[in-house]
């Protein structure tokens, strides 16, 4: 039987916990409040939520502010008695008596919520004389984007509250008591000086303009508002972006999204400036002459399919390759594998997984039967223990990053494996500040713990898992002094961290790019399969192995079948019913030998087999390692298509140049991490001269002979959910805000929890690997004693291509090298003086960084100003089953530069 | 409040605590140390920087001044401090001189502080001797300043310090031995305790709760934040009869199963903080404080000058280091409260109270006093009576038997101000009918509350004592609920404009004022203030209504 409380007279069934603003709201019935923001902790600060209580029908009525008194049973509410009516009037005019008198020419007017409140409780006049007040608060307007006025603050702490319980940084607070209390941003030195991320989430849930950005983002001039899915990192964030004549005015984000709650980082909310840089590539191009030259599509579209029918005829369709984007959508990716499969008959096609997850997938496919995190981001509310390996995520993916550091700040135990002190690392229990490439040694030296303590799950381990005893003895004769060695982490903290984990009742592991980019990446994702495996930690709530996927697309990019061994789906290639299941889809012939992979392709150019290559959306120049090598296979090839929206690197080096679109301006969907496929919906028309890159591939296809309507989102998406089977029940229209996990079934049902009865191989598999050094470091590390490994930082997206074109570029302005404060002493180096840095491949220079973040030995840096060139001192170790470059393991030397 | 930040501080638990190291530090005023602290603690800068600026002797312009001089409302109403002014000012920069309040030498008024130590009554005449101390008088200053005491009761309970005090702690070892806690929190039930700091929470039923909850870690915390201006009673407590209030706290301590025992004590009494370190290392090595797998200590945080301390959520904020603004409830401290833990947190006159009951029987206890209010009370008899001081008495006993035992007032009275700066103004009328208790107070319109008793001289204009009530509450308003943050300092305007002849006060914005406060504040000092304010308007009518305007249509400005 539920319990009833009384809201104006009607009994209404109360739930557990809810406060009685909650029950209001619940039952419709506004009550009007200006320091309330639900996804923040009840505050009760501005007292405006008062409702009349009674304990029975006919009792006294007490005022209790509503937002944090909790319901209970036969309470009698009264929401708008007539003393609490003029309590909200007085309360209001009191603010108003130090607020700006003139809502007209503020940029929140029409969309402020103490205009809304004061025009609610029918506020008409201030009665106070003119006192005490903050008017003459100067303003904050140094920061690239953020702003504050504080003259318009009303002391709600909302900003406050966000940044410490969404974001986590602490970076606002007030300064002073009572009336004369303030906010600060850091030390009270304004936005730009302080350690602001710049997540917006303060000007987000600021309700009034007292803290805004320089996009007046609260403004109503827009017509229009269309939410679609950010195309930066994996986490898939929900946005809304405002549109006027075609124009962006700002972004923000919707607060029911599933995904980030209203929440976003600085790329996603702010770095969107370069959808129509004056850089925007805007007609084709073909080289003629040595010079790339404009020319109409159909130009473009006539000289590339006589091209690729030469080489195909000459060469066979083995010549030709491409190279898909994860960041164009689902659709595209789609039809770009199709159009190499189908229109040209080859499996070479590949995607930028390939430099990232790819480790993932694959181990994760031997392990469980699917290569795709196994979990949900909001399992994280339900978990009660967190292991990174090899990631930073408040860096790399920075909304999962917050709700990560959040959850450990709270209290939940957290074990970091990584070389570098990330910001994750300071909250840590345990950080396993391993030697870079020594992962598979620190996670073997776990399940020895683990099992040792008899910590082991036999249940789960008998019922549900398979070659477990080959794997028990042979981590039982792990060498564990040569183990600790290697890694060059006391065993005892390893232990530690081993038997917690095993302990929790629900553990999550997340890695990143410092588990994969590895010679051993597909083997230390096996391995973080085995413990999870060991320990029961996966196939329910809150566990689970969770590759936090790099690229907004890159799962759907694989999902789609970019690769070159398994089609869309994954269905393998060198297996005949693959074959047959894709012919019949297809309805067409399609090629039979396993592709090349992309390190494959730059062989493959070189030695002079492969002859064309299109590029979609991917500057290889740039990003992939040993440089010098790939240019030369670049240079190499008879064609080269590239479709960017920018002139890349790579571009510059194109045969044919399309102009493609960036997800700003066009319609599909993106499939983020945790295997949510979100609609992506156009915000404004394709830049002038542009096409949406969907329709360049059909355009192409039909070309080539096929025939193919234009481009239509439902069509495309239908045509995917009968070829790949975990797509079955997808269809546009049923996809809503926030998306559907896959596996859809047919039936459209999604799925936030893979393996919970068996495994997608029917039993998971355990994998032992022993550790290996890399060859790099065998080959290399007595003439470069130094081991150079690279990661992201927050405010640029890997080669900036799109964040360097908007302001966060005046917010990081270099990539550094960091050096721990011992070497830098021993190799006279000084903190921010130029360095020398050398490989067997390479050198670059760059800045010095005094560090304690980076052990002796280890040096680190980012990747964002390729004109730096740091591949050129990557090299070409890569992981043994997937061909994943070895970035994080790049032996070197330093020294200082005059 | 911050959930993560109280879970951040737990991590770096009691003994390596952020506002300690402000504190000790004088509020850490260099960027670089700061900047450090804030990353060793995992916290921003704004974070310490907010903790830091809250309070007047860390940062601002009340901090590291030479001299102080009390401005509480005894001292206000002696009209004592101009001459205490001149002669600081004799000796110091105006600009080193700052103020505090209060002192709590209401006793004696007069009160200023140099060199962080306290001086009250004739003091002042002997500036000159105080600042150039011969060699030995450094040492008498620190040894408190002794609080005349009378106990009306027949049985003095909290008056009465223990003469040896190995006896008197056995009484927790024998305890310990034949009793459970369960049998022990009934007798604390039964004796009817009730919290002295002012509200009146049952004790009983408060450590109840606190040993139900679920928690790795409990703690008891001893609210010594004793910010009330008039209020000394803790102070004598804690000075006089520190070993009462620490068995309280360490039987509290064994009852809910907490294992540390705080004492946040207000930096403007210094030799509280020394007493009671001293009692402390009195007791360090008794074995009562360690009981098998049961042990207690005791911990003495400082605090640094912000009356909203004594409000037991922005108390609680403050030792974690936050700023201690005022939490909602729930969860209430029993539940969650240091470090988002399992807390009892008593005033220092409830602690001093359980050796008695234990000692008598809850039976003896409640058979003192008068209905729900049960035992004795201590009352401070400011320096308007004849003999001023410490009174216990029992609950229920008649204001004019305290009046008349303190002999009278030394000057013309008009009204008592009892209960701190949030309690009823009694006009003399009302002498005659009340009885010290919760009950009575409260039905007459007053409050008991901590029971400090001040008297307001004829020659106090009642606008100016009450502009200094709004003044008072602007200047310690955490600053959080908007009735308090913006409507005390309205208040404080309204009064100071009238009394200055700019503008007379529209009687109707200022009652909406009141009821906003009074039902709107999230705290009892914002909730509060509106009651003295009320008496005033209700019983000095004749004295205020000249301030009062006749037309209501002034001072309007129109909402565009």
């Amino acid at each position: 039987m539920s319990k009833t409380a009384y809201l104006n007279g009607i009994g209404y069934a109360i739930e557990d916990g809810e406060s009685i603003l909650d029950f209001c709201r619940r039952h419709h019935t506004e009550v009007p409040t200006l320091c309330d923001d639900s996804r923040l902790d009840a505050f009760g600060s501005c007292r405006v939520c008062s409702v009349d209580v009674a304990l029975t029908s006919d009792g006294p009525c007490k005022v209790v502010a509503s937002c944090h008194t909790p319901v209970a049973e036969n309470m009698y509410i009264y929401s708008d008695s007539e003393r609490v009516q003029k309590l909200r009037r007085n309360i209001v005019e009191l603010v108003l008596s130090d607020h700006p008198p003139d809502c007209l020419t503020c940029e929140s007017n029409g969309n402020c919520e103490l205009q809304d409140v004061a025009g609610q409780t029918g506020v008409r006049q201030i009665r106070y004389a003119k006192g005490k007040n903050h008017l003459d608060q100067p303003k904050d307007v140094d920061h690239p984007y953020m702003r504050m006025d504080l003259s318009k603050c009303i002391n709600c702490y909302r900003c406050v509250r966000a940044c410490d319980e969404i974001q986590g940084e602490f970076v606002l607070g007030v300064n002073g008591r009572g009336f004369d209390s303030r906010i600060i941003a850091g030390a009270d030195v304004g936005f730009n000086e302080s350690d602001c991320v710049s997540c917006g989430a303060c000007a987000h849930t600021c309700p009034t303009a007292a803290i805004s950005d320089k996009f007046q983002s609260k403004s109503v001039q827009a017509t229009n508002k269309v939410r679609t899915v950010c195309s930066y990192c994996g986490v898939g964030c929900n946005l809304e972006v405002s549109v006027k004549n075609n124009q962006i005015l700002s972004v923000s984000a919707p607060n029911d999204a599933a995904v980030n709650q209203g929440h976003t980082c600085l790329k996603g909310r702010y770095a969107w400036r370069f959808y129509n840089h004056p850089d925007r590539l805007n007609t084709p191009l073909i080289r003629r002459d040595g010079e790339l030259q404009a020319a109409s599509w159909d130009e473009a579209y006539q000289y590339l399919a006589e091209r690729l029918n030469a080489i195909k005829d000459s060469h066979g369709a083995s010549a030709i390759a491409g190279i898909s984007s994860s960041r164009c959508t689902n659709e595209e990716n789609y039809l770009m594998q199709k159009m190499l499969r189908v229109a040209l008959g080859t499996n070479n096609i590949d995607c930028c997984a390939r430099v990232c997850h790819s480790p993932t997938a694959y181990g994760m496919q031997q392990s469980f039967g699917t290569g795709a995190a196994t979990n949900s981001i909001a399992d994280l509310k339900l978990t009660e223990f967190i292991m990174v390996i090899g990631a930073n995520p408040t860096s790399a993916h920075p909304v999962t990053g917050a709700k990560i550091k959040q959850k450990v700040m709270k209290g939940t135990p957290l074990v970091v494996i990584d070389p570098v002190e990330t910001e994750l690392a300071r909250y840590a229990d345990w950080h396993i500040q391993l030697k870079p490439g020594s992962n598979v040694a620190v996670l073997n030296m776990m399940a020895y713990y683990i099992i040792e303590a008899g910590l082991v799950d036999q249940n789960f381990i008998d019922n549900r898992c398979e070659a477990w005893d080959e794997y028990r003895q042979a981590i039982m004769a792990l060498d564990l002094d040569e183990m600790e060695r290697v890694c060059e982490v006391d065993r005892e903290l390893i232990k530690n961290a081993a038997i917690a984990y095993a302990k929790a009742d629900k553990a999550m592991s997340f890695h990143g790019l410092g588990v994969t980019e590895h010679s051993q990446g597909s083997r230390t994702v096996m391995s973080i399969a085995d413990l999870a495996m060991m320990t029961g930690h996966i196939g329910r709530p809150g566990v689970g192995v969770n590759p936090l996927r790099g690229q907004n697309n890159v799962q759907g990019a694989a999902d789609m079948g970019c690769q070159p061994h398994q089609g869309a789906g994954y269905l393998p290639l060198d297996q005949a019913a693959s074959l047959s299941y894709y012919q019949s889809a297809y309805n067409s012939d399609v090629a039979t030998d396993v592709g090349l992979k992309i390190p494959q392709m730059f062989e493959a150019a070189i030695s002079g087999q492969l002859k064309a290559l299109w590029i979609m959306g991917e500057d290889v120049a740039q990003t992939d390692p040993n440089q010098d090598h790939v240019l030369n296979a670049l240079q190499s090839l008879e064609l080269l298509v590239v479709q960017e929206i920018f002139l890349s690197e790579t571009a510059k080096l194109a045969d044919v140049v399309l102009p493609g679109t960036s997800f700003l301006e066009k319609t599909g969907t993106f499939t983020n991490g945790e295997r949510r496929i979100q609609r992506v919906n156009a915000a404004v028309a394709p830049h002038p001269g542009c096409k949406t890159d969907g329709q360049i591939m059909i355009d192409m296809m039909n070309h080539l002979g096929q025939n193919l309507p234009d481009f239509e989102i439902e069509q495309v998406l239908d045509e995917i959910a009968k070829v790949v089977p975990f797509f079955a029940g997808v269809k546009w229209h049923e996809l809503g805000d926030n998306g559907k996990q896959w596996p859809v079934t047919p039936e459209g049902l999604d799925t936030q929890i893979l393996h919970t009865e068996s495994f997608k191989r029917g039993k998971g598999k355990f994998h032992f690997f022993d550790y290996q050094k890399s060859n790099e470091l065998v080959l290399n590390e007595q003439t470069f004693p130094f081991i150079l490994t690279t990661s992201r930082d927050l405010v640029h997206y890997n080669a900036g291509t799109m964040t360097r074109r908007t302001p966060n570029e005046q917010i990081m302005k270099e990539d550094v090298l960091l050096i721990n404060p011992k070497d830098a002493q021993s190799k006279g180096i000084a903190d921010s003086s130029k360095v020398r840095l050398f490989s067997e491949r390479g050198e670059i220079s760059l800045k010095a960084a005094l560090s304690d973040k980076v052990k002796p030995g280890v040096l680190f840096t980012t990747f964002h100003f390729p004109e730096l060139m740091v591949n050129r001192v990557t090299g070409d170790e890569h992981d043994s089953e997937t061909l994943c470059p070895e970035y994080k393991v790049v032996a070197v030397d330093i020294e200082a530069q005059l | 409040m911050s959930k993560n930040l109280s879970a951040l501080a737990r991590r770096k638990g009691l003994d390596d605590n952020l506002f300690e190291t402000l504190v000790d530090n004088q509020g850490l005023n260099d960027d670089s140390a700061r900047k450090a602290l804030a990353k060793k603690h995992l916290v921003g800068e704004s974070t310490v920087k907010g903790a830091a600026s809250f309070y007047d002797f860390l940062e601002g312009g009340n901090a590291d001044k030479k001299a102080y001089i009390c401005n509480g409302s005894s001292c206000l109403c002696a009209g004592t401090q101009s001459k205490v002014q001149d002669s600081l000012e004799q000796h110091f920069d105006k600009a080193d001189i700052g103020h505090i309040t209060c002192l709590g030498r209401c006793n004696k008024n007069s009160a200023f502080r140099v060199d962080g130590v306290n001086y009250s009554g004739d003091d002042i005449d002997r500036l000159d001797e105080i600042l150039n101390p011969k060699s030995d008088a450094k040492e008498q200053q620190q040894t408190p300043d002794p609080i005349s005491v009378i106990s009306l009761t027949g049985p003095a309970i909290l008056t009465q310090p223990p003469a040896d005090i190995d006896s008197y702690y056995a009484l927790f070892a024998d305890i310990a031995a034949q009793q459970s806690p369960q049998d022990v929190l009934k007798q604390i039930s039964d004796s009817g305790l009730r919290g002295r700091g002012g509200a009146g929470f049952p004790t009983g039923f408060k450590w109840q709760s606190c040993r139900d909850a679920q928690g790795d870690e409990k703690y008891i915390v001893c609210n010594a934040d004793e910010g009330d201006p008039g209020a000394f009673s803790d102070r004598y407590l804690l000075e006089q009869n520190p070993h009462s209030v620490l068995f309280g706290m360490l039987m509290a301590g064994w009852l809910t199963g907490a294992r540390i025992g705080v004492l946040y004590i207000r930096d403007e009494y210094p030799e509280a903080i020394s007493q009671c370190e001293q009692a402390i290392a009195q007791i360090k090595d008794q074995p009562l404080l360690n009981q098998g797998d049961w042990s207690f200590r005791f911990k003495i945080i400082k605090g640094a000058g912000a009356y909203i301390c004594g409000e037991e959520t922005a108390l609680l904020r403050s030792i974690e280091g936050q700023r201690p603004i005022v939490s909602v409830r729930p969860p209430f401290p029993t539940q969650s409260g240091l470090f988002g833990l399992p807390t009892a947190l008593n005033n220092v006159e409830t602690f001093a109270s359980v050796h008695w009951i234990l000692t008598h029987g809850a039976k003896q206890f409640n058979a003192l006093g008068n209905g729900r209010s049960t035992g004795t009370k201590l009352l401070s008899l400011d320096a308007s009576f004849n003999k001023p001081g410490i009174y216990e008495v029992e609950m229920g006993t008649p204001l004019k038997q305290v009046i008349e035992a303190a002999g009278g007032f030394a000057l013309s009275i008009k009204a008592l101000h009892i209960g701190g700066p949030l309690g009823g103004i009694v006009p003399r009328q009302y002498f005659d009918q009340l009885t010290v208790d919760f009950e009575s107070f409260q039905q007459a319109g007053f409050l008991l509350g901590h029971a400090s008793i001040i008297g307001i001289p004829e020659t106090m204009p009642m606008a100016k004592y009450v502009q200094h009530l709004f003044e008072f509450t602007a200047a310690e308003s955490c600053g959080k609920c908007f009735p308090c943050r913006l409507g005390a300092t309205r208040g404080e305007e309204m009064f100071s404009s009238a009394i200055k002849g700019q503008s007379k006060i529209n009687r109707e914005l200022l009652d909406d004022l009141l009821e906003t406060m009074k039902l709107g504040s999230l705290c009892a000092l914002g909730g509060g203030v509106p009651l003295p304010v009320e008496n005033a308007l209700q019983w000095f009518e004749h004295e205020l209504k000249p301030f009062m305007a006749a037309d209501l249509s002034i001072a309007i400005k129109e909402v565009n």
